[in-house]
């Protein structure tokens, strides 16, 4: 009798302690970015945000009385790298990953995530990420606008003014492409008619053919599935050579520092898709991202920090929405369930088992080029 | 005995990779650069027997990989086949493609052999990028099912395995007059037509085999990385295999197979990526400048293969 | 004027740059009997430099550095040739090691940014066509060291040298021709012509850190275009690459633009117009 209740106080005694060095141990949370290569202008402003974000978390005290450690990984812009990554950062213990930062990242390493059993926060808006027929859907998560949202909200604002006819720029690769069908899908939807399309490769050295065929189909407006800046600019400036004298929409990959200043004060009038408006008109909650990344003397490039931080302010959600021990697989159940958690973007942030993409257009902003900076458009 | 002494190549590979494996082992990252590096050898050597042995510079090899590829991955994803029954159709066809292709590439001076299958590779990708049908296009073909899913040591075993054939191949040919039959080509195309060598025929067995190495290394990365994009293999991987095997030693036939693990761990040390390219076009000059017969030919002998 | 006609022209515009970069490219073929794979870089160097430091010295300062990368290439040449290397694949290869390098040093320091600088607004209209002054300055410029080329080539002395050095290599060393002087000269004349090819783009279509090797290969199409042997026949082939590059992507779209110009430098390789009948293997 004795004997029992000795052992079960040892063993009550073990679990308190047990517990209580586990509430003590910090949470790891992964984050599997392109730091170098040609995604790394939305890569690192990702990880910068994620940095400054995780500091000021652990400053008011973690979460759950838990400070959060994160693991980082460059992805490279790499595929191969990234799923290197995925399978790294969870072998050191992490319970949810931000990443991989590109679609081909993401759906490399999507295998990977269902077969290691870790949550994956994918903050691209390549399509098939979320595709419901992926058998590694249950483990991936978006958190960008994903790219029909965004082609939508452009589209929507080019209807608004009353134009109708439209033409498409787009580069070659699979954000051109696939944009371009949503874009015809789209379109029909509100209405509208792409009278044309035309496409050039990242190297191509002179735009003003592609703008001429564009020309002769006489649009109301021109939309650009461009990220490359050198590539919008051309094209910005062959359009204005050869007549095109219509309104030129970007995608949200545009909004960069490198195409503004490529257009320098030409570019004025030019509207750009942009999630937020950080660097140059933020709102709040904005603007407190803002301060935390100035505070570790970094300057919002665009909306690569909005987008890191939305991944990790979902990764904290869940935590809070955890009962019990914290693991890969209590994560990816804990996420489905919340919506409307803190973040520092507009909009609001929302994943059910139904839906895997946690924003829509309300984070999403139509931004106009003047003077170097983007002005948001009421 | 004498059989596996006069093909010590492929004793020395199954050693080192063996011994490598054991080490490797321990860490799935490092088990997964290891994979990596066998894939990328089997292509270097696939451009090592054209340009080493027949002095046919092929810039496409990475094409030839990315075509087994794409053939497994269609076969296994879209028809439901086996991957052990798509792997002899992965190997056959790009064989087939370089044995046609090689009667248009190789009457060229060595200069317009690599341009014209640096272009072809180039047109390859662009067709594999825009036949969304067969290909799914830019966005390409995800959930390739996995041979040896898990067991990443099997993996490698096969890998290791298929490299070993491949080199044993090699190995075989360059005993054969066949493989005198390349020697002599590359060193004196008249001579060896007096001799009464079949030059267009043989070459053209030659490119093929080379190709159908290429393809295996693109269907054991179909298998393993289970994801295929245009951009997985093509363009980029011709140039670094290229480089392969200039650093390994074009001449032997394990240089390419050591220049493979040389810049394949290399790069996992190196940084960051944007520096990546200096320090390999860095190599290339230097290994042309310093040591023309690659690093394996500054350790053996010169004529020994 | 008509809308066949329009891309003809823009095309023969943009063909001037091409040319300007298949000049060096042929005059590299003819005396050493390779290509230089860092032409393109050579562009995109300039390019940046150009506009890092901007204006007049930007101009300079972008030369400058062409330049001094050009020499770096001549180096590697001299230095492959000393330990007696001639094989024009074997320098070609240096050449693409170098042109790696480049593109790599040039993303480390100027990240992917994009390198452009606007030197007119106003457009001109002529026949119909708006065009811009850029374009026209483009063209005269490729006008004028064509001139220059030819003029070299088949007017001086040096030009005389140059002209046998490529003929007959041994010949020329034996009467007293200092050879491998006058072809480390053709890999920095590609310096210093890539380099204003480079400046001349970036004051109109603008580039990114992507253009080297992809220039590379259109001029190289452009070079052996026509065969070749000559100056003129490189600058009309820059031209016909330019036009036929308009025409596919003002016509067509997608995958087809972009293989025409492809298609055709395979046709070209494979009739043989590099290289002659010299295949591996054959004899001197």
């Amino acid at each position: 009798m004795l004997k029992v209740t000795a052992m079960a106080v040892a063993a009550g005694l073990f679990a308190s302690s047990a517990s209580n060095a586990q509430s003590q141990a910090p949470i790891k949370v992964g984050a599997v970015l392109s730091l170098s290569g040609p995604a790394a202008v939305f890569g690192l402003p990702e990880r910068d945000a994620i940095e400054a974000v995780v500091e000021e978390i652990n400053r008011t005290g973690g979460v759950n009385g838990r400070k959060i450690e994160l693991v980082l990984h460059d992805d490279k812009t790499d595929p191969s790298e990234a799923v290197r990554g995925v399978t790294q950062v969870t072998r050191d213990g992490v319970v949810a990953i931000v990443g991989p930062s590109t679609g081909s990242g993401i759906l490399a390493a999507g295998p990977v995530a269902e077969r290691l059993r870790v949550p994956l926060l994918a903050p691209a808006g390549t399509a098939s990420i979320t595709d419901k027929k992926n058998s590694f859907y249950p483990w991936v998560f978006r958190v960008a606008p994903s790219d029909q949202t965004d082609i939508h909200k452009i589209l929507a604002d080019i209807a608004k003014d009353g134009k109708r006819r439209i033409g498409v720029f787009y580069q070659e690769d699979a954000y051109g492409k696939v944009g371009l069908d949503y874009g015809q899908q789209i379109a029909k939807e509100l209405g509208l008619q792409i009278v044309a399309s035309v496409s050039a490769a990242y190297t191509a050295t002179d735009l003003t053919a592609q703008a001429t065929q564009l020309r002769e189909a006489k649009p109301d407006a021109v939309f650009m599935q461009i990220s490359i800046s050198a590539l919008g600019a051309s094209f910005h400036k062959a359009a204005r050579q050869v007549g095109l004298d219509v309104p030129l929409y970007g995608n949200a990959g545009l909004a960069q520092k490198s195409f503004l200043d490529a257009m320098g004060d030409s570019g004025n009038g030019v509207r750009v898709l942009s999630i937020g408006n950080l660097p140059y008109e933020p709102i709040d909650p904005e603007t407190k991202l803002v301060t935390l990344l100035k505070a570790r003397g970094k300057t919002p490039q665009g909306w690569g920090e909005l987008v890191g931080s939305n991944g990790l302010m979902a990764i904290m959600a869940a935590i809070k929405a955890v009962k019990g021990d914290l693991s890969g697989p209590a994560m990816r159940d804990a996420l489905e369930t919340i919506c409307d958690f803190p973040t520092y973007s507009r909009g609001k942030g929302c994943f059910s088992k139904e839906v895997h993409d946690g924003w829509g257009e309300d984070v999403l902003v139509i931004t106009e080029v003047d003077r170097g900076r983007l002005k948001t458009r009421p | 005995m004498t059989y596996w002494r006069a093909r010590s190549n492929t004793l020395v590979l199954l050693a080192c990779a063996t011994l490598a494996g054991a080490v490797a082992a321990r860490d799935p990252a490092w088990l997964d650069i290891a994979i990596a590096i066998v894939i990328n050898a089997l292509v270097a050597l696939s451009v090592g027997l054209t340009f080493g042995q027949a002095g046919i510079l092929s810039a496409a090899q990475g094409s030839f990989a990315a075509i087994g590829a794409y053939t497994t991955a269609i076969l296994t994803v879209r028809l439901g086949w086996s991957p052990w029954l798509a792997l002899p159709v992965a190997i056959a066809l790009p064989a087939g493609l370089g044995h046609g292709l090689a009667r248009l590439v190789t009457r060229l001076a060595p200069l317009a052999v690599a341009l014209a299958t640096l272009t072809l590779s180039a047109i390859i990708e662009i067709v594999l990028r825009s036949w969304d049908n067969l290909t799914g296009g830019y966005v390409g073909l995800a959930g390739i099912p996995s041979v040896f899913a898990g067991q990443p040591i099997a993996f490698y075993g096969l890998a290791v395995g298929m490299l070993a054939l491949a080199v044993l191949a090699y190995e075989n040919l360059m005993l054969s007059r066949f493989g005198r039959g390349l020697t002599t080509i590359r060193g004196d195309r008249a001579r060896a037509i007096a001799d009464g060598i079949a030059v267009p025929g043989l070459l053209s067995a030659a490119f093929a085999l080379a190709a159908a190495m290429a393809g295996a290394g693109g269907w054991l990365y179909a298998h393993y990385f289970s994801y295929l994009s245009p951009g997985s293999l093509g363009t980029e991987l011709s140039i670094s295999v290229l480089l392969m095997m200039v650093v390994g030693g074009a001449r032997h036939i394990l240089g390419p197979v050591a220049g493979a693990v040389i810049l394949g761990v290399l790069a996992q040390l190196l940084p960051a990526q944007e520096v990546q390219g200096l320090f390999y076009g860095g190599a290339l000059i230097v290994i042309l400048l310093v040591a023309r017969n690659g690093l394996l030919g500054l350790v053996r002998r010169e004529g020994t293969l | 004027m008509g809308y066949l006609a329009e891309l003809v022209v823009r095309g023969v515009l943009l063909g001037a740059v091409y040319a300007l970069l298949a000049l060096p490219m042929s005059l590299t073929f003819v005396t050493v009997g390779s290509i230089d794979f860092a032409l393109g870089a050579y562009a995109v160097l300039a390019a940046a430099v150009g506009s890092t430091v901007g204006g007049l010295a930007g101009i300079a300062a972008g030369l400058g550095a062409a330049l001094a990368a050009a020499v770096a290439m001549a180096a590697i040449f001299a230095g492959l040739k000393r330990a007696g290397v001639e094989e024009p694949i074997t320098i070609s290869l240096a050449s693409f090691g170098l042109a790696v390098a480049i593109g790599s040093l040039i993303l480390s320091i100027w990240g992917t940014r994009a390198f452009m600088l606007h030197s007119f607004d106003d457009v001109w209209v002529m026949l119909g066509i708006r065009i811009s002054p850029q374009s026209l300055i483009n063209f005269a410029i490729g006008m004028l060291l064509l001139a220059l080329v030819y003029l070299l080539l088949y007017r001086t002395g040096l030009g005389r040298m140059m002209r046998a050095a490529a003929i007959n290599p041994l010949g020329a060393e034996l009467s007293g021709i200092p050879v491998t002087t006058l072809q480390t000269g053709t890999f920095i004349s590609g310096g210093l012509l890539g380099g204003i090819a480079g400046l001349l783009i970036l004051f109109s279509a603008g580039l990114d850190f992507t253009a080297g090797l992809s220039l590379t290969l259109s001029c190289f199409g452009a070079a052996i275009l026509l065969g070749a042997h000559g100056p003129i026949r490189a600058f009309l082939g820059g031209i016909l690459m330019g036009v036929v590059e308009a025409l596919s992507s003002g016509l067509a779209s997608g995958a087809v633009s972009a293989i025409v110009p492809l298609v055709v430098i395979m046709i070209v390789l494979a009739l043989g117009a590099v290289g002659g009948v010299r295949f591996a293997g054959d004899r001197p």
